[in-house]
């Protein structure tokens, strides 16, 4: 597992979202999984989805339950709202208090952030509250006998698919905030500091893409499966 | 930037590092894996999208299961030719790149492949919005509202708000604040004009 790490280096954010810790010693990635009650093939999937963007998943991908890609979506969630962006905020805010920028500049810095925090305050909450209970309940009417006729009703309308549809890009306006840090304000006279700004933002950037990457590549192909499982076995019933 | 990506599949270790190293200096164009038997190349395509292959001849003749299995592959693949007597069955395959070809040869090959790509690309609709589009987010990022925007241009408040949900649906910002970053990057407005 260290060596895993050592070498892929963008792991390092993944492994809070799985509830793992470092200190592997010298056990290797399937007993750190066991160890952290983490489906393996699970683990392997999301890593090799998130590190190589030309992966498609095996083809098998009922291995692991719904659940697990539920709990990992919601964690990354959690990690972008409470880490990466207030993180990046408080940056922000240092780097313009000490700076010898004008009002409006100013205004235009924070009043942009705040905003893009709410939006994805906004985009996050959605998933969280209406895509994610619905993988959630697809597995379950997938478990039983006879699916509820309602559910059915409703799968005919809308799927995962309509929803990657509608799914917005977030990382576009922080390459726009970056650029106008590095083009058109006057500069900053912390360097460093505003270094780790643009740092903090090329990960979070990169970050998003993967992630987004992994919602297309392992998500959606997954789940549209069960759901095509669940129409074809309505329509035969 | 897109990048078109090819696998290497060629037994000469110092033949592969140079194919791969050409590659890298074309722009566009990105070398993804080297392999050197077939087993290993086998064992990646079953996981993994390429948009084009590049095998030595030698190799090729190994591989006539991968070709059965993917009859699409061939489309895609590139033949390195290092044995200049046998026929290579010219025409199936997408290019043929002989040990003799100069520089020149050789980047021109590659970038016919790649051409039809980017050719998409630049096409495609997204971020590039109209010159009409562009005066809105100007105007919004002066900090004039939809009814003002409307007035100054002549048209209806319905027909402003069509042009907004365009540039939403374009460009995936939806903040005043941030179209007008948009707008400073984009050269649209200068950080001067913005209120």
């Amino acid at each position: 597992m260290c060596q895993a790490v050592l070498e892929h280096y963008r792991l390092l954010p993944l492994l809070p979202r799985f509830n793992i810790r470092l200190g592997f010693g010298e056990k290797c990635v399937e007993e750190v999984c066991r160890l952290n009650h983490v489906t393996t093939e699970f683990f392997m999937e999301i890593s090799n989805a998130y590190l190589d963007d030309d992966y498609i998943p095996q083809t098998d991908l009922s291995l692991f339950p719904l659940g697990d890609l539920v709990g990992y979506l919601t964690s990354t969630h959690h990690y972008y709202l409470e880490v990466a962006i207030p993180k990046i905020e408080r940056k922000i805010h240092q780097l313009l208090d000490g700076s010898a920028l004008s009002e409006k500049e100013r205004g235009l810095v924070s009043g942009f952030f705040d905003d893009y925090r709410k939006e994805f305050l906004e985009h996050v909450s959605r998933e969280d509250k209406l895509v994610l209970p619905y993988i959630l309940e697809l597995e379950k009417e997938y478990m039983k006998e006879k699916p509820d006729a309602e559910f059915m009703k409703r799968l005919q309308v809308y799927t995962i698919r309509d929803f990657a549809r509608e799914h917005d890009r977030l990382e576009t306006s922080l390459e726009n905030l970056s650029r106008l840090i590095i083009k058109y304000l006057p500069p900053f006279e912390d360097f460093d500091l505003c270094h780790q700004v643009l740092t903090d933002l090329s990960d979070l950037v990169r970050d998003l893409i993967d992630h987004a990457h992994m919602e297309d590549k392992v998500l959606v192909p997954r789940v549209a499966e069960i759901e095509q499982h669940l129409l074809r076995k309505s329509e035969a019933g | 930037m897109k990048r078109v990506n090819f696998i290497l599949c060629i037994e000469a270790y110092l033949l592969c590092k140079g194919v791969a190293a050409v590659l890298q200096r074309i722009p566009g164009a990105s070398v993804v894996r080297e392999f050197g038997t077939v087993d290993m190349l086998t064992h990646y395509l079953k996981n993994h999208a390429v948009d084009f292959l590049l095998i030595c001849d030698t190799l090729f003749e190994k591989a006539t299961d991968l070709f059965i299995e993917d009859p699409g592959l061939l489309e895609r693949t590139i033949l390195l030719k290092i044995n200049p007597v046998r026929p290579e069955g010219a025409g199936k395959f997408k290019e043929i790149i002989y040990l003799t070809d100069g520089k020149q040869e050789i980047t021109f090959k590659i970038k016919e492949l790649l051409n039809p790509y980017f050719r998409n690309h630049r096409e495609e609709p997204q971020s590039t919005l109209t010159e009409r589009e562009k005066t809105i987010v100007r105007l919004v990022s002066m900090g004039l509202t939809n009814k003002q925007i409307a007035d100054k241009l002549f048209l209806s408040t319905h027909t402003i708000i069509t042009h907004r949900k365009n540039i939403i649906h374009k460009l995936g910002i939806k903040s005043v604040s941030g179209l007008t970053v948009y707008a400073i990057v984009n050269n649209i407005i200068t950080i001067d004009e913005v209120t």
